[in-house]
């Protein structure tokens, strides 16, 4: 892994480590909470006739591994969108990844992209949860529109990103994540994922992220 | 000669003529004539002297001769790069045909066509086709398309300037390659206006060795009339300044003289803003006045132009998108408002006033600032020295051949070493090596070099009959709606919310806006309420602030031709002897110049070293146009701070550039000199900018050209949801994975090229070297330095790495905020 920067925050009387691999650790669970994997997506755009190596997956994986390892995570919380489309290679690559570990647990919640039977998750032992998964305090969903007031959610879905300004017309864009009075976005895991950068309606901080990096704005 | 004089086909045409009372021009008599021996060849006449009939004529002689060389189905292609001109071209030829009395049938093909009638066209192709080099390539993805072209007797290209300096002419190169090869005794014709290579566009135009080619060059001169509005003060109009607006007083009695003015500025925005403050300036001519311009819906932008030919309009404000198109015949009149950026264009606008053969052109110019009337005394010489810009043709664009290869494969399929040869034929690819080629072959069968992670990718099929094929419909219907190469914006239909459409804007300025928010798009103010399927849903508002957008790539730089004058009008600027009218208003502005500092002669070089409280300001003027004074601006920044490490800040425009600093600047006059060195200039190019970051964005037209982003039409529900994508991610993965990836390596080429400009960069060093550099010192700003100082484009340099550059943008936010 390159190198693994941390903000450590409480929410909720719980402790979650933001890494600068995209993907958080919440220490009570145990797990590794991520989005946006898109398994599948360069193997669709292959399919359609738009070179994409299976390299940008193998790397996506190499990350979720290494991250695995260092905090022992014993569960993954998907929010979403862990697959892309529809079956294909990618998906099988994923398959042989998995065999490498004895007993990790994989939650996920549906996201818009996860249209796969339900037999393939069975085949793969991944818990599905549609629309959310609650595990108190948080609940997880994958695009949140609407939220009650007493829970305090972490979702996914928009790919966030946030826009560095400086003087003179400069400008950096990096992902983040984004956290509100009582909800978290994250970013996407896959690193083959554009970012969304337009601003949210509502007050919140980024939590932005460079290769080697992680600071709160 | 006397031959042709006499045959049955000239006769009839000239019968025709006579009972027409019509006298052909020479350069017209001359085509017909050479068409008769069957010669290819390039016409060159200005626009209104029925240059369509030279070309259309010769080939109806032709047939007239030779009933009996011609087929059924298509005869002659004419490539048009404006859909708009078609219609009237159809017409035009129509008539004449109609008149003769010959029962050709005479129709459009272009991506306006409704699909019934191009259905019907397949079925029997019309004796001519009017069409664009996309429709084109369109054609030749269709199943059994050689047999339409087969008998092809004549491809004409008409406005051949307009596509020789952009990747549609490859589009152009690569068609006749392939009529040629269904058709080989084809003749190749293209017309085109005055330009500076004209030899070389022939060239490219028409490459093959067994042609017999000709140049035709018109000798009608069009008379321009070119006048300079100034202000009653040398005073009143500003050193700097983006709008001109105090200009306005002298820019409505023209409207109020004249038929039909056509106003043109440089940006959409502008175009925006001027037909406001016309507006406000002359109340009485709303209804009178339009807005044109390329983000108006198509539909208004015809009814515009429809208004404009029946005179209903007095004036309309307008940018590039008036600058080619239908003649207006009442248009007696053009203003140009602020910079004139090149002779040809400056020309062409010029050209659309005064339309009939001998008619004069009137452009009135309104210059935005004090120096562009520099600027027009600048074009006024080279238009005497009879000096037009050259367009260069584009070679090696591997994504237009990626393209073209999967065009050929969607629709008959290819033999690789046959289609290898007649690229080699063409002026595009005639150094395209069997590796490169090669090259594009793998990308398109085997997608990279890493076999194994490209399982899945087969979009084209080395097929048992040993021709390369697209198997799948899918892809093939991917690459039919992505054929062409000209590459837009993300962009959206601009809706009222109770139906009515009003234009387009890019998907990059609405997502900035949030709901409820109010902007102008064709001179209305409009309040943003929902976006929805590529689609802005909006009603009007009565909002007094509201944002004009600021459409990408709105200012050209100007063209080394016109900087070339420009420095040689400078130079005599202050020569008592000068008659011109804009230089002897500008003299007590030079004046001051020359006191406070200098003006460069054109064998010198200034620069100029000022400190105020801001800080120490370095000033050169190497009047390059923008692009390359930046390029310029970054390599003088890297090189100082070799001496000493020093943050700048940079600013450009046409003539200059300033470079900022909080520390005095190390810089004695040999340290200029040495700054100034034409030694190892691309080295030291390469490491100022950030080569990587530009090569980004040229990659964005090639990623789409070469297929590898999926576009989404405005207005259309995005269907490809799944192959979203951005090129930057894609440069990104590809330079990863790929890096040898010969479409990279094309960005990283544009960006020298077109970007750095290379060529014109090393031609300024080599100037300077020849030149006396003369070193001034300051208190204050000069005239030159001035508008730099209030509004060149701002740029940072630095040699800091990515971390610390956040550092200190971070540092800098919180100060904006505290």
């Amino acid at each position: 892994m390159k190198q693994l920067a941390t903000i450590s925050l409480k929410f909720a009387n719980q402790n979650l480590v933001f890494t600068n691999q995209r993907a958080l650790f919440l220490e009570t669970e145990n797990a590794l909470v991520l989005s946006d994997l898109h398994i599948g997506k360069s193997a669709t755009f292959r399919k359609n006739g738009i070179p994409i190596s299976q390299s940008v997956l193998i790397e996506d994986l190499q990350r979720l591994k290494a991250l695995i390892d260092h905090f022992k995570a014993e569960k993954l919380i998907i929010v979403g969108d862990l697959f892309h489309a529809e079956f294909n290679t990618d998906i099988d690559y994923f398959k042989d990844w998995l065999l490498q570990f004895d007993n990790l647990k994989l939650q996920l919640i549906i996201g818009n992209h996860d249209r796969l039977s339900a037999t393939l998750y069975e085949d793969l032992n991944i818990d599905i949860f549609k629309p959310s998964l609650k595990l108190d305090p948080f609940t997880f969903v994958h695009d949140l529109n609407e939220c009650e007031d007493d829970a305090f959610y972490i979702s996914g879905h928009i790919h966030p990103g946030y826009v560095l300004k400086g003087k003179g017309k400069q400008f950096i864009k990096l992902p983040c994540y984004q956290v509100f009075d009582n909800h978290i976005v994250l970013p996407a895991f896959s690193k083959f994922t554009g970012l969304n950068t337009n601003k949210t309606d509502k007050k919140n901080t980024n939590i932005v992220f460079t290769e080697d990096a992680i600071f709160k704005i | 000669m006397s031959k042709f004089k006499n045959s049955t086909g000239y006769k009839i045409i000239e019968n025709w003529m006579h009972q027409n009372d019509w006298q052909p021009f020479d350069f017209q008599y001359t085509t017909w004539s050479k068409y008769y021996t069957k010669h290819s060849g390039l016409v060159v006449a200005p626009t209104g002297f029925g240059k369509t009939f030279s070309v259309f004529l010769a080939v109806v002689i032709d047939y007239l001769n030779h009933p009996e060389a011609y087929k059924k189905g298509l005869k002659l292609i004419w490539v048009s790069p404006l859909r708009s001109l078609a219609k009237d071209l159809a017409k035009a030829m129509t008539n004449a045909v109609e008149d003769i009395g010959l029962d050709w049938q005479i129709e459009v093909r272009n991506g306006d066509t409704p699909t019934n009638i191009k259905r019907k066209q397949e079925r029997l192709m019309p004796d001519v086709l009017i069409t664009t080099p996309e429709t084109l390539h369109l054609m030749f993805s269709q199943k059994k398309n050689s047999r339409w072209f087969k008998h092809l007797n004549c491809i004409a290209v008409d406005e051949w300037h307009e596509l020789l300096g952009n990747k549609r002419g490859v589009l152009t190169e690569l068609a006749i390659a392939r009529l040629k090869q269904l058709s080989p005794k084809l003749q190749i014709w293209g017309i085109t206006a005055t330009i500076g290579n004209l030899d070389e566009a022939q060239q490219v135009l028409m490459p093959y060795k067994d042609l017999k080619t000709i140049q035709i060059k018109a000798k009608l001169k069009k008379k321009i009339d070119i006048i300079s509005v100034l202000p009653d003060q040398v005073e009143t109009l500003p050193w700097a300044g983006h709008l001109g607006r105090t200009m306005s007083s002298k820019i409505i009695p023209i409207i109020y003289e004249n038929t039909t003015t056509l106003i043109f500025t440089n940006t959409r925005n502008q175009s925006e803003l001027w037909y406001q403050i016309i507006l406000e300036e002359a109340p009485d001519l709303a209804g009178l006045i339009a807005i044109h311009h390329g983000s108006i819906d198509k539909k208004q932008r015809n009814f515009i132009e429809d208004a404009i030919a029946s005179g209903i309009l007095k004036a309309v404000i307008c940018t590039s998108s008036l600058d080619l198109g239908v003649d207006f015949k009442p248009v007696d009149c053009v203003i140009q408002i602020g910079s004139v950026k090149g002779i040809a264009r400056f020309l062409q606008r010029a050209g659309r006033s005064g339309h009939s053969p001998f008619e004069t052109s009137k452009i009135y110019f309104v210059p935005t600032h004090s120096l562009q009337l520099i600027e027009v005394a600048a074009v006024k010489e080279a238009v005497k020295q009879q000096q037009i810009e050259t367009r260069s043709p584009i070679v090696l664009a591997y994504d237009v051949l990626v393209q073209f290869l999967v065009t050929l494969a969607v629709g008959e399929g290819f033999k690789k070493d046959e289609i290898f040869k007649i690229l080699q034929q063409t002026h595009a690819y005639s150094y395209l090596t069997e590796d490169d080629f090669n090259w594009a072959i793998h990308f398109i069968t085997k997608g990279g070099n890493t076999l194994s992670s490209y399982e899945e990718f087969h979009k084209v099929i080395l097929d048992t009959d040993g021709l390369f094929k697209v198997k799948s419909r899918r892809i093939a219907m991917l690459h039919r709606m992505n054929i062409g190469t000209i590459v837009s914006d993300a962009m959206l239909m601009v809706k009222f919310f109770s139906g009515g459409y009003i234009g387009m804007i890019e998907e990059f300025f609405i997502s900035k806006l949030k709901k409820g928010d109010a902007f102008v798009l064709a001179g209305r103010v409009l309040q943003l309420k929902q976006i929805k399927d590529m689609t802005a849903l909006v009603t009007l508002s009565k909002s007094k602030k509201a944002i004009t957008p600021s459409w990408k790539g709105g200012s050209l730089p100007l063209t080394s031709y016109l900087t070339h004058f420009l420095r040689l009008k400078l130079s005599d600027a202050l020569l008592a002897k000068t008659s011109e009218k804009e230089l002897k208003f500008l003299r007590p502005l030079l004046q001051r110049q020359n006191k406070a500092s200098q003006i460069p002669k054109a064998n010198q070089f200034l620069v100029e070293l000022i400190t105020t409280k801001d800080g120490f300001h370095l000033f050169m003027y190497p009047f390059e146009g923008r692009l390359v004074n930046e390029i310029f601006a970054a390599l003088m920044a890297y090189r100082i701070s070799k001496f000493k490490p020093l943050t700048f800040s940079i600013a450009c425009n046409d003539y200059g550039f300033e470079l900022l600093s909080d520390q005095e600047l190390p810089l004695d006059k040999a340290k200029i000199h040495q700054i100034l060195s034409v030694e190892n200039l691309m080295e030291d190019v390469v490491a100022s900018i950030n080569a990587s970051e530009m090569a980004s964005r040229k990659f964005r037209d090639i990623a789409v050209i070469a297929g590898l982003v999926v576009q989404s039409q405005p207005g259309q529900r995005k269907t490809n949801k799944s192959l979203q994508s951005s090129s930057g991610l894609i440069f990104r993965v590809l330079e990863e994975n790929e890096p040898s990836n010969l479409l990279i390596r094309q960005a990283y080429a544009e960006v020298f090229n077109q970007e750095l400009e290379e060529v014109r960069l090393r031609e300024a060093f080599n100037r300077i070297k020849n030149s006396e550099i003369i070193i001034k010192h300051s208190k204050s700003f000069t005239p030159l330095s001035f508008p730099l100082k209030v509004d060149g484009l701002r740029g940072t340099m630095t040699n800091e790495d990515l971390q610390k550059r956040i550092e200190r943008i971070k540092k800098q936010m919180l100060k904006f905020e505290a």
